[in-house]
């Protein structure tokens, strides 16, 4: 009983540190943005701390540059446990238009273990609350992927792709 | 000094209580938004536009004869929206969702399964008035390691390792001074 | 060349001191003068036409040509602003060879870009005084330079951490101060080493390119012209639209694609509303920084409802993927006029009530007159732009001296101040605020009909060259392309304003106190996203002391307090 209380009542101060890892700086103004009147994210007690030391929460912004990702990981392991990694804007969450260039990692989970992603490029002030939200477990998840197969009744389709798993396949 | 403190108190106590009510109440986002983007397959007819115009292509298309499998990777969609714009059969479109946080990347892997040979709606597949978006410039981005640039069609080479080299991770050192 | 350009004055002045340029000297776009010199010829006109004429050193453009002509080209652009006229001198040198003589010494704004030009492309820049690694990471392999065309953009390179950068020595009896990587005042993780004697600043070094990210390689090798505008804009978050307008009019100038007026009015609108918005983000960021959160909070508020506005009008906050080769892709409807106009009047109203009141607040002048001086002298050599430049005297506005989009049509006034400190780089910005809100305001109202997209029929030309400088909220976005074969740039360089400026902190640093260091970083305009951690190493005692950013922020907030 005394836990299910505990995590009641500190389930909501999210103290985070906020870190641009080779952003365009979009979603880091997004991130001060709910700090400010419109959104205020501090009413859910969550605010911007000066050191990993002091968080509870990591926010990493950026796609994650080679240059960068020594010191993500030393940030990493300087935040206490238990901690949440939050993935912000496409940058962070798959690396977006240079997921692939030579000084790129490609996201924030090449380097460190992201609990939540949250896509967007910027994502809206509501996107990172619902976010933050969703990291605490207050909110259910929305989005799923689709999957959508448009083929002929009685067309074999697992035995045709699995036909052309030694073909070399060419993509478009 | 007074003058001034007294100007910004007016400022403040003149703007009121403005902050919204959000995540207790939907906060609905403009007609012209783009969120997370969403397909037919009934409609779509494989075409690749929307792949050959994709910034951080995002769309891929894997050709297999038959049937051809497109692949969404919308964890590095940017919604730039050209799909959309180049859709001919508008098959695909931006959605207003924009609560697309998740704790688990695959949810941000949609895939499609088109049944190509009965198209038969061919003389129309994605025509386009700019130059630059026509077919030529398709097929580019995403050739393996040390391949020729090329035109034309190319087998898919095994991913790129994007795992952290170990030597990235250095001890951290102190600064030196003299 | 046409007759006007002949009879510019800076090329009086340089064909006085160099009679034979006059032959090499081929105006294929207007505004843009091309010269193909010899090897020893270039460094020479260099330094004459920017120490002689008064000429403004843009940016080198280093490229690898080699499967085109088998030799480097090396091009440095420099700008006539008062004579709108862009001088491009270039110059082929051999693929075994690829020396030039440095201008840096001359030309201290050069150095950067002679150090990016061997880090990218290998170019030896000979006789440069600090001639370390740039933009490559600390443990990128040597000897390879990336933009090259026979590496691939996507090759992953070998760690070698032995190859990191020396740093600089401090000077004698100083302490030394690392801010950085993850610091709030710059739009990037970057590191500064500051040598302190006392509380005063006495040196710096400085290491960034923390967020390199292959934005020139993948450009050039990968996408086509309708796909970079986007990574173009993906650049900045807060100048997107500044970055995808420089390219697309590059191309555009280049083969010579009659943009239709709607377009480029609609272009013009959303480049003033991103100014708006930018500036009012810097003026509450600097209030942050000096302890004076009622400004952060009051203009971010001010600000809000005009980023509603942006996703309004072109569907996303920042970020607008408005901008094609040839055009826009929205049009902005009489709905959204209406819409715009009433925002503004708005903002408008209530940025006059803070403006009234910061103007007479004596404690914020306090802080910020008198800090971070950057003399007019100073600020010309090291090739500032934008409010840094403008707050020290030196009127450059690209929108006035390279009018691009529709602002030769808009009448803008410059706004100068010459109190070289920070406070004039704020009152630069107040104003131009209003001014852009006038400007917003006349485009509506001056805004043609018709077709907001050229038509493009077949590929485009290759080997052109265009160039374009946007005036950003923070400066100069200068932007060269070459164009090449198959409908893809054979070249982009790009030059972001903050990579002048940011060469021009170490000399507005020095002198002042640590505790005004983060406004003096802050006043030119970079990002204040990351937080920083200060760490500093007293000799004496070799104990280490970590200040936090609550910490830094505190020294600040002291000296507000008095």
């Amino acid at each position: 009983m005394i836990s299910d209380l505990c995590k009641k009542m500190l389930s909501k101060s999210l103290w985070l540190f906020h870190t641009n890892c080779g952003a365009c700086n979009g979603c880091d103004i997004e991130v001060i943005d709910v700090l400010t009147p419109y959104y205020d994210v501090e009413r859910f007690g969550m605010k911007l701390v000066g050191s990993p030391r002091h968080a509870d929460a990591l926010v990493i912004t950026g796609s994650v540059s080679r240059q960068v990702a020594p010191a993500l990981k030393r940030l990493y392991e300087a935040t206490p446990d238990p901690k949440v990694v939050i993935a912000v804007g496409t940058c962070a969450v798959g690396g977006n238009i240079w997921f692939d260039t030579y000084n790129i990692l490609g996201g924030a989970d090449k380097v460190v273990p992201v609990t939540v992603y949250i896509p967007g490029c910027p994502p809206r002030p509501e996107a990172i609350i619902y976010g933050a939200a969703l990291a605490l477990g207050m909110v259910p998840k929305k989005v799923k992927p689709q999957r959508e197969q448009h083929v002929p009744r009685g067309f074999d389709l697992d035995a045709y792709i699995a036909r052309w798993q030694d073909t070399p396949v060419v993509t478009r | 000094m007074f003058k001034a403190k007294l100007k910004e108190a007016i400022i403040c106590f003149g703007a009121g209580r403005v902050t919204l009510k959000y995540p207790f109440e939907p906060s609905p986002v403009p007609p012209k938004f783009r969120g997370k983007i969403e397909f037919d397959a009934r409609k779509c007819i494989a075409c690749g536009g929307c792949a050959n115009v994709c910034p951080p292509r995002c769309i891929v298309i894997e050709d297999m004869g038959e049937v051809a499998k497109i692949t969404f990777n919308l964890d590095r969609c940017i919604q730039c929206a050209r799909c959309y714009e180049v859709c001919p059969e508008k098959a695909i479109w931006p959605t207003d969702e924009f609560e697309t946080a998740t704790p688990d990347k695959s949810d941000l892997t949609s895939e499609m399964i088109v049944w190509m040979s009965s198209c038969q709606r061919c003389g129309r597949c994605f025509e386009t008035d700019n130059a630059i978006d026509k077919f030529e410039s398709k097929r580019w981005r995403g050739r393996g390691p040390g391949e020729a640039n090329k035109h034309g069609i190319f087998p898919v080479k095994p991913p790129i390792d994007f795992t952290l080299p170990g030597s990235l991770v250095r001890e951290p050192e102190g600064e030196q001074v003299q | 060349m046409s007759p006007e350009t002949l009879q510019k004055k800076f090329l009086k002045g340089l064909t006085e001191q160099f009679p034979d340029i006059l032959g090499k000297l081929r105006e294929y776009v207007p505004g843009q003068l091309i010269a193909v010199l010899s090897r020893d010829e270039l460094p020479k006109v260099t330094k004459y036409a920017v120490n002689q004429l008064g000429a403004r050193f843009v940016i080198t453009v280093a490229t690898d040509q080699r499967d085109k002509t088998g030799d480097f080209g090396i091009s440095y652009i420099l700008a006539f602003d008062e004579e709108k006229q862009f001088l491009v001198l270039h110059s082929n040198l051999p693929a075994d060879d690829p020396r030039i003589e440095s201008v840096t010494p001359d030309v201290p704004a050069a150095n950067w870009a002679e150090r990016e030009a061997y880090d990218m492309v290998g170019i030896v820049p000979e006789g440069h005084p600090d001639p370390r690694r740039l933009v490559l990471p600390d443990d990128f392999p040597a000897g390879i330079h990336p933009l090259r065309k026979e590496y691939e953009y996507n090759t992953r390179f070998p760690s070698e951490p032995q190859n990191a950068p020396p740093r600089m020595p401090p000077p004698e009896g100083s302490t030394v101060v690392p801010l950085g990587p993850f610091y709030p005042t710059l739009e990037e993780p970057a590191y500064f080493r500051l040598f302190l004697d006392g509380e005063r600043v006495v040196g710096s070094d400085y290491r960034g390119f923390y967020n390199h990210r292959a934005v020139e390689k993948l450009g050039d090798s990968e996408l086509n012209y309708n796909q970079v505008p986007f990574v173009a804009q993906q650049i900045c978050g807060i100048c997107g639209q500044v970055h995808s307008c420089a390219y697309v009019e590059a191309v555009e100038r280049a083969c010579e694609i009659e943009t239709p007026m709607r377009a480029k009015y609609i272009r013009t609108i959303l480049l003033e509303l991103e100014r708006i918005h930018s500036h009012l983000l810097w003026v509450g960021l600097a209030g942050h920084i000096i302890a004076f959160d009622t400004v952060l909070m009051q203009l971010w508020r001010i600000r809000e409802p005009v980023m509603w506005l942006m996703e309004r009008v072109t569907g996303n906050r920042k970020h607008y993927s408005s901008n094609l080769v040839g055009g826009v892709r929205f049009d902005i409807t009489l709905e959204a006029a209406e819409d715009i106009r009433r925002v503004l009047d708005k903002v408008e109203e209530e940025f006059k009530a803070v403006v009234d009141a910061v103007l007479i607040d004596t404690s914020l002048m306090a802080r910020l007159k008198d800090v971070g001086i950057l003399t007019e002298e100073n600020a010309r050599a090291l090739g500032a732009v934008g409010p840094t430049a403008r707050g020290s005297n030196v009127a450059i506005d690209c929108r006035v001296d390279h009018p691009y989009a529709a602002y030769d049509q808009l009448d803008v006034q410059k706004q100068v101040q010459d109190g070289c400190d920070c406070w004039a780089r704020t009152l630069v910005r107040l104003y131009e605020v209003f001014e852009s809100i006038r400007l917003v305001r006349k485009a509506l109202d001056q805004m043609p009909g018709g077709p907001i997209m050229a038509k493009i029929d077949g590929s485009l030309p290759a080997d052109r060259i265009g160039l374009c400088s946007v005036e950003a909220a923070r400066g100069e976005s200068h932007h060269y392309v070459r164009t090449g074969d198959n409908n893809r740039p054979y070249r982009w360089r790009l030059r972001a304003p903050t990579y002048p400026n940011l060469q021009a902190v170490g000399c507005m640093i020095q002198g002042v106190n640590l505790a005004d260091v983060p406004i003096c970083i802050g006043s030119y305009d970079p990002c204040f996203s990351c937080t920083e951690r200060v760490e500093t190493l007293d000799v004496n005692t070799n104990e280490i002391r970590v200040y936090t950013r609550e910490e830094l922020q505190e020294l600040s907030r002291r000296k507000t307090l008095g």
